[in-house]
């Protein structure tokens, strides 16, 4: 088992890299140029004051968009699966919070959001779930990056070659 | 991993990439600062050449929830209950505004607006500026200038004080007295005691009509004008 997966963190670590690093772009790149959308978004969360959720809302998918391009190319992998590894944390606290706030809201996170229809209550509760369990599988991927960061075709890896693996 | 990686040459390129992506963090702030005040200087377009119709002064119901009651003792009565954020109030205003100003003006009907704030904060602040208006008998102006410029999403940053005042200013609310009022949020617990008349009078929603204290039940999808006219005339 160990020796099986030797052989093949190198692609492990590619496959999460990519997984994570599209994931991160897009949900950032939809964001990224409906900045108002964006903000209320994390306004309808009501957990940070409204003038800080604006600038959070500003800052957040410009912050994802970098780092899911470092994770694809492969530059500071590790520092990215730490940043990226604490947002899905931040994502996962958020939603359960307004889970059992009993708020509901779209979750913002490919763009959108903001406050929803009440009758439609038992689809929103599912909608969480599944945003949880996605964030949970990609937090999981932050962590495998974070103990093996180097992989295949990285440029890191590349302008070390002969010290790492 | 070897401990060899760890060299100066390592620190140099992480502190690199550190700055890289402050750089660019930074760059699309500001980017997505800039053009949102594009959209709200856009939305403060629909103002502009906006002129103040007569003044209607507005005095308090405090029997009913401390409603802002317009034209007194006309011979139908109006409960309305809004929320300055609420999309669907604004395709109410953009529908029966008109007609309501008018019976208001033409003294055919009392009018009495309850505003709600359940929206967040900036509904909140939105309801003071509204209720500062009321006391310098503009409240339909203002009320009619809100829905104007109504930002498409909820607390996206757009009703800040400043805003608020410039709304204002732009209609021709220029009375340090209003702006005051405004930025201080002199009628803070007047909104209060409007949201809490939501409860009392079973309104769950806003758009919510009353009609001589009857809920307005309309067959029609959206707001027809000659339906609510009927209604109206009805009593």
């Amino acid at each position: 088992m160990k020796r099986l997966h030797e052989k093949y963190q190198g692609h492990i670590t590619l496959l999460a890299r990519l997984v994570l690093g599209a994931v991160l772009i897009v949900a950032g790149g939809l964001k990224a140029f409906v900045p108002a959308e964006a903000a209320s978004a994390v306004a309808a969360y009501k957990i940070l004051p409204t003038p800080l959720a604006h600038i959070a809302g500003y800052a957040l998918p410009w912050l994802e968009i970098a780092i899911g391009l470092l994770l694809i190319i492969g530059i500071s992998v590790r520092m990215s699966a730490i940043v990226s590894g604490t947002i899905m944390l931040l994502f996962i606290g958020a939603i359960s919070s307004v889970w059992a706030r009993g708020i509901l809201i779209d979750c913002g996170c490919f763009g959108g959001g903001g406050e929803i229809d009440p009758t439609k209550a038992a689809e929103v509760h599912r909608a969480y779930a599944i945003e949880i369990a996605r964030d949970v599988g990609l937090a999981l991927s932050a962590l495998y990056l974070y103990f093996f960061p180097y992989g295949l075709f990285s440029v890191e890896k590349l302008a070390n070659t002969g010290k790492e693996i | 991993m070897s401990k060899a990686a760890k060299s100066g040459g390592d620190h140099f390129t992480r502190w690199l990439v550190i700055g890289m992506v402050s750089l660019v963090v930074l760059t699309g702030v500001v980017f997505s600062m800039m053009s949102s005040s594009t959209k709200a200087n856009e939305s403060f377009a629909a103002l502009k050449g906006y002129t103040l119709a007569e003044p209607v002064s507005a005095t308090l119901d405090t029997a009913a929830g401390s409603g802002l009651v317009l034209n007194p003792g006309g011979a139908v009565r109006i409960d309305l209950w809004e929320d300055p954020q609420c999309p669907v109030c604004r395709t109410f205003e953009s529908s029966l505004g008109e007609y309501i100003d008018t019976l208001v003006r033409a003294k055919k009907a009392t009018v009495v607006y309850h505003i709600a704030s359940f929206l967040g904060s900036e509904s909140i602040r939105a309801a003071n500026a509204m209720m500062c208006a009321a006391d310098e008998g503009h409240y339909l102006d203002f009320h009619q200038s809100i829905y104007l410029v109504q930002p498409a999403l909820e607390n996206s940053g757009f009703f800040s004080n400043e805003n608020l005042v410039k709304i204002g200013d732009m209609i021709g609310l220029k009375s340090e007295k209003f702006t005051n009022c405004v930025t201080s949020g002199s009628k803070l617990e007047l909104v209060k005691t409007h949201a809490a008349s939501l409860p009392t009078y079973k309104v769950q929603g806003t758009p919510t009509v009353f009609i001589n204290g009857k809920l307005w039940q309309r067959a029609s999808n959206g707001f027809d004008l000659s339906e609510f006219r009927l209604a109206v005339e009805a009593g």
